[in-house]
């Protein structure tokens, strides 16, 4: 195989890889190879992978050529993929990036894995994250503190930092992430990929270590909307381990790809594009806006009043809820066990003590206060009612229009010793996703720009429960005009 | 926050925390709590009957008897012996 053909395949999106394996030009263990070959040559620097299992991808791709010699491939046959940390795999450690769990091997799959399984996927391994899923940076990672493919000294964002930047810098074709908060949307436009975070339900959530039960979702993150279809029709559907899977039909998300765009009612939320958001990032969503109006959409202004208030009741929710979620590690029945305690309670406070990090613990704390006997009302109370009213806003919006457009971020990536130190400042910094989860919506983020430094900057379309085609659909017919930068390793 | 409060809330949590980490996280959660008390402004009530309209309680699978996890898998991530987690003696 030639030199350059090795180097362009890693570019290459699911469907060019498909052709290529379903034509024999390549082997999916020669596809692997290289994929391995480049997380040894890159990920040093990058640290996107806590596990690269090496052995398990070889075999996985054998089977996969199986599949391909005897004519029954399926889509995803044969693509190497990574998976966030908090995704158990059978037989391969899953550390949610927590000293707590650093050595847990799951007995399990996570329904997700079973169906990537049963589309013979090849597996490259597991990717870093923010602890426990609660941050907005990587660098709260126990085990890799991923740095961003388009500037080391950025971070990659999170928590699926690692997933976003191991497709950004093409150590996996795609990966699958979690989006509790804007962990999928956000990684994806600080890395300039595509992460597309579906209706709460759409995706079981059976095998995926829990931070916020009611707002919790896995999706794929991947270098375009189109692959996000591909992999989101591997994923959906109902799930009889998981009570909150919905049993409405699946469909094919990529079949609404290339219908017009035009009649399309774009709606521009006013309270998204205010002061806080970096001027950089204002005009080139706006700017893709403008490209969607050339297209024949309709531009429509309108306001969601109650987003200055979103980040208070995101918080006070999913801290409430990981504080009962996080009870379950004791250091007795699996995770980190203190070498010290003579009694239960003493071993008890000392295995979480020792295996928590600092956010955890905040999280933890917020979400008992929250929940204490006084403040329950105050808090939590009026948190979940500013859950019904942030939901009501967003259907009145859908009465008049087809989909939402918003930044994704505040500002591109930011560097890896700023806000850090400063959780009020992080928290504040999800003020452009949080709504969707809130409101358990679909959405999906895409590149629409770089600023002067070449920094990715994206973009989020949001649309009804359930209506992933269109997000794709309206994603994908962006991308086809937009000519993205790789980033130079 | 007061250091009783987080104390409090650290024995909520199972957590310890050192005089010097007390006092960091005193400062912090106040800052956090100012965040949060933005949801004092406004005036709502949360409506449980609206949120539990679509909760279909009989919509339950079929109680049937499955193959679940074998106890050598339950038991490879703890420390265990004879099929049986081993935690430290508390009763005398």
């Amino acid at each position: 195989m030639q030199i350059i053909k090795i180097m362009e395949i890693t570019k290459l999106n699911i469907r060019d890889l498909r052709k290529m394996l379903d034509e024999k030009q390549i082997s999916a263990p020669e596809l692997t190879k290289i994929y391995l070959d480049r997380i040894a040559k890159y990920d040093k620097n990058i640290q996107s992978y806590i596990s690269v299992v090496e052995e398990r991808a070889m075999k996985d791709a054998e089977s996969a050529q199986e599949k391909i010699n005897n004519g029954s491939a399926s889509p995803l046959c044969g693509i190497p993929l990574a998976i966030k940390d908090n995704i158990c795999t059978d037989g391969v450690r899953t550390t949610c990036s927590s000293k707590m769990l650093e050595n847990f091997i799951p007995p399990y799959n996570a329904t997700v894995i079973e169906k990537l399984i049963s589309q013979n996927i090849v597996m490259l391994g597991k990717v870093s994250m923010d602890e426990f899923a609660m941050g907005g940076s990587t660098q709260t990672s126990a085990f890799a503190k991923t740095k961003n493919p388009y500037n080391l000294s950025c971070v990659p964002g999170g928590s699926s930092g690692g997933s976003a930047a191991s497709v950004a810098a093409s150590l996996a074709a795609a990966s699958l992430g979690s989006d509790t908060g804007g962990s999928i949307r956000q990684p994806s436009a600080f890395c300039g990929v595509t992460g597309l975070k579906p209706t709460y339900s759409r995706v079981s959530r059976y095998g995926l270590i829990a931070f916020a039960s009611s707002l919790d979702q896995i999706g794929p993150i991947a270098k375009n909307a189109h692959d996000c279809g591909i992999i989101l029709n591997a994923i959906a559907g109902y799930d009889p381990h998981d009570g909150t899977a919905s049993k409405s039909n699946t469909m094919d998300y990529t079949s609404k790809i290339g219908n017009p765009i035009k009649g399309l009612k774009i709606a521009i939320p006013k309270e998204f594009y205010a002061d806080g958001i970096e001027s950089e990032v204002k005009e080139k969503v706006l700017e893709a806006a403008k490209v969607y109006e050339s297209m024949g959409a309709e531009l429509v202004e309108c306001s969601m009043p109650s987003l200055k208030y979103a980040v208070a009741a995101y918080y006070l929710i999913s801290s409430a809820e990981a504080s009962s979620n996080l009870s379950r590690y004791d250091g007795i029945k699996y995770g980190h066990r203190s070498q010290i305690g003579d009694d239960y309670n003493e071993l008890i406070c000392n295995s979480r003590s020792e295996g928590f990090g600092e956010e955890v613990k905040r999280r933890i704390l917020l979400g008992n206060y929250a929940l204490s006997s006084g403040y329950y009302d105050a808090y939590y109370g009026k948190a979940l009612a500013l859950k019904q009213k942030i939901s009501a806003e967003y259907d009145a919006i859908f009465e008049k229009c087809d989909v939402i457009l918003t930044p994704t971020t505040p500002s591109v990536a930011y560097g890896i010793h700023e806000n850090i130190s400063d959780p009020v400042k992080m928290y504040q910094a999800d003020i452009c996703t949080v709504t969707v989860n809130i409101a358990s919506l679909p959405a999906i983020s895409t590149t629409c720009g770089y600023n002067k430094n070449n920094m990715p900057i994206g973009m989020s379309i949001v649309v009804k429960k359930f209506d992933e085609a269109k997000i794709i659909q309206v994603a994908d017919a962006f991308e086809k005009k937009f000519t993205t930068i790789e980033p130079l390793l | 926050m007061d250091l009783q409060m987080i104390a409090y809330l650290a024995e909520l949590g199972k957590l310890h925390f050192s005089n010097e980490e007390m006092e960091e996280m005193a400062v912090q959660m106040t800052n956090i709590i100012e965040i949060m008390d933005t949801v004092k402004e406004i005036d709502i009530t949360y409506d449980a009957e609206a949120d539990n309209k679509n909760v279909y309680l009989n919509d339950l699978r079929v109680d049937q008897k499955q193959d679940s996890l074998c106890t050598e898998k339950i038991l490879q991530n703890a420390v265990n012996d004879q099929n049986c987690f081993v935690v430290p003696k508390v009763v005398e």
